[in-house]
């Protein structure tokens, strides 16, 4: 009985030479992971169904419904008209202080955010770009990351958007060091900066287990790096209007959005990779592993988001006083003892 | 040569990837153009000020309040990009671990040491002091 590829091989045979080459390019192992899976496809449906779940997980808590009435199931398709709407809004660009910083920074700020995937493995085969230094190029991607945000604000030249950047600029300082910290942990553990390898370094026990202190440090930190609430103090709508983007509109907006989801997304499927095991889960009956891995580790990224959004609904916002203070008198600390019990663990199993 | 390093290009997941970020951005912006309408106006391209009287351009002092925080975050900083880039080679020989282990340790100790006794970093200019 012919396969798959056979049956199709023998339809694309008598097809002309550059069809049959599109179609092989199609077809290949880097236009798939590219384009489609861990790819650009998967990371814009992962980034509006993010938006829907938000949004109806956040009805819930307030008593609401929620998207309804688009689409036939729950208003799924509300985010698609949403988007649409802000499409076809007029771009403005206001009297600013530099027009090509302030036009070009919402799109740099998305392409470093739509970056971050590339280094995400949703399988031990599931990756764009396997790496020996994968964590570290993750969190290079994520350190140039802000650099778009503090640009735009300095670019509107306005007082909200100001406030608004030097607030982001100093939360930076409050949260970068712990997650470095936390971060060492896993690395110190696995030895490696691998994200496959790290994975693979869990087959036996999560991280979450020996390090829940780094996993509290991180969590918390990735709320911060992410800039949602309680930790959305350079955008603090009550105080700033919209922060660093109140003077965005139209397509630049949606850019912004879009990039705020990506990111947070990103580092969702990170905390899941480096605490919560990645692929490793109980077998599926009937699916096989490269089906079933990807599937654990969308699904532990969406348990990490959506605890994301009931803190959001559940927390009101802090000051910037408070943020810097729980930096480095909780999480530094936290961080520092977390590294120390993970190397004096190593060190006890060593003389045992 | 071209057809090779076209060929190679589209058989790399990371380049492909690559192109298809610059292009979201790009491919965004194309759909706005086709969308949205175009009516500048004056007003439109006021700054937005919510109702306040409006703040022309000019030198502002920039508040001191938070640069202890900074001073501080920049020390730890460096602590831990240390941590960072030795923590493989920490962990290599037993050696090696130990000394890990006594450097964390006072590291540790400083800084739930400056946590619990440093109660309040904010810096504020009272009048009539000193």
């Amino acid at each position: 009985m012919p396969n798959f590829i056979q049956i199709l091989a023998s339809i694309i045979e008598p097809l002309p030479a550059p069809v049959k080459s599109i179609i092989k390019l199609t077809l290949a192992e880097s236009f798939i992971k590219a384009v489609v899976f861990p790819g650009a496809l998967f990371g814009i449906i992962l980034g509006l169904f993010a938006v829907w779940y938000e949004r109806k997980i956040l009805a819930r808590i307030m008593l609401r419904v929620g998207p309804l009435h688009v689409g036939k199931v729950s208003g799924i398709l509300q985010l698609v008209a949403d988007a649409l709407k802000i499409l076809s809004k007029e771009r403005i660009v206001p009297d600013v202080r530099n027009k090509y910083l302030f036009v070009l920074m919402p799109g740099v700020a998305l392409v470093l955010s739509l970056l971050l995937f590339a280094f995400l493995p949703f399988g031990a085969g599931w990756i764009i770009y396997p790496s020996d230094i994968g964590l570290l190029l993750f969190f290079g991607v994520l350190a140039v990351s802000p650099i778009p945000i503090v640009l735009a604000g300095y670019a509107a030249g306005s007082k909200y958007p100001f406030i608004g950047m030097s607030r982001f600029a100093l939360q930076l300082f409050g949260y970068e060091i712990p997650m470095f910290l936390s971060l060492t942990g896993i690395i110190m553990s696995a030895r490696s900066f691998d994200l496959v390898k790290i994975v693979e370094a869990q087959s036996i026990m999560p991280f979450i287990l020996p390090q829940f202190l780094g996993f509290i440090v991180f969590f918390i930190t990735m709320i911060a790096e992410s800039e949602r609430i309680p930790f959305d103090i350079p955008t603090a709508e009550s105080e700033i209007v919209s922060g660093w983007h109140t003077e965005y509109s139209g397509v630049y907006f949606l850019m912004i959005q879009f990039t705020s989801y990506e990111k947070t997304l990103a580092l969702c499927v990170l905390a899941s990779l480096i605490y919560l095991g990645g692929w490793h889960g109980p077998s599926i009956p009937f699916v096989r592993e490269t089906i079933s891995a990807p599937f654990w580790v969308i699904l532990k990224a969406l348990i990490l988001f959506t605890i994301l959004v009931i803190i959001r609904g559940a927390y009101p916002r802090l000051t910037l006083g408070r943020v810097l203070d729980i930096g480095w008198k909780y999480l530094i600390p936290l961080g520092f003892i977390n590294l120390l019990l993970t190397s004096g663990l190593s060190a006890l199993l060593v003389l045992g | 040569m071209i057809q090779e390093l076209v060929v190679e290009t589209l058989n790399n997941a990371l380049i492909l990837y690559v192109m298809f970020c610059l292009l979201a951005p790009i491919i965004f912006y194309l759909i706005s153009v086709i969308l949205a309408p175009k009516r500048p106006s004056k007003v439109k391209k006021m700054l937005f000020e919510s109702g306040q009287t409006p703040i022309p351009y000019r030198v502002s002092p920039y508040p001191i309040e938070y640069f202890p925080y900074v001073i501080i975050y920049v020390a730890y900083a460096l602590l831990a990009l240390v941590a960072f880039i030795t923590s493989i080679s920490l962990m290599e020989s037993t050696e090696t671990m130990y000394v890990g282990v006594i450097v964390l340790s006072i590291i540790t100790a400083v800084s739930i040491y400056l946590s619990l006794f440093m109660k309040n970093l904010t810096q504020k200019l009272e009048r009539g002091g000193g």
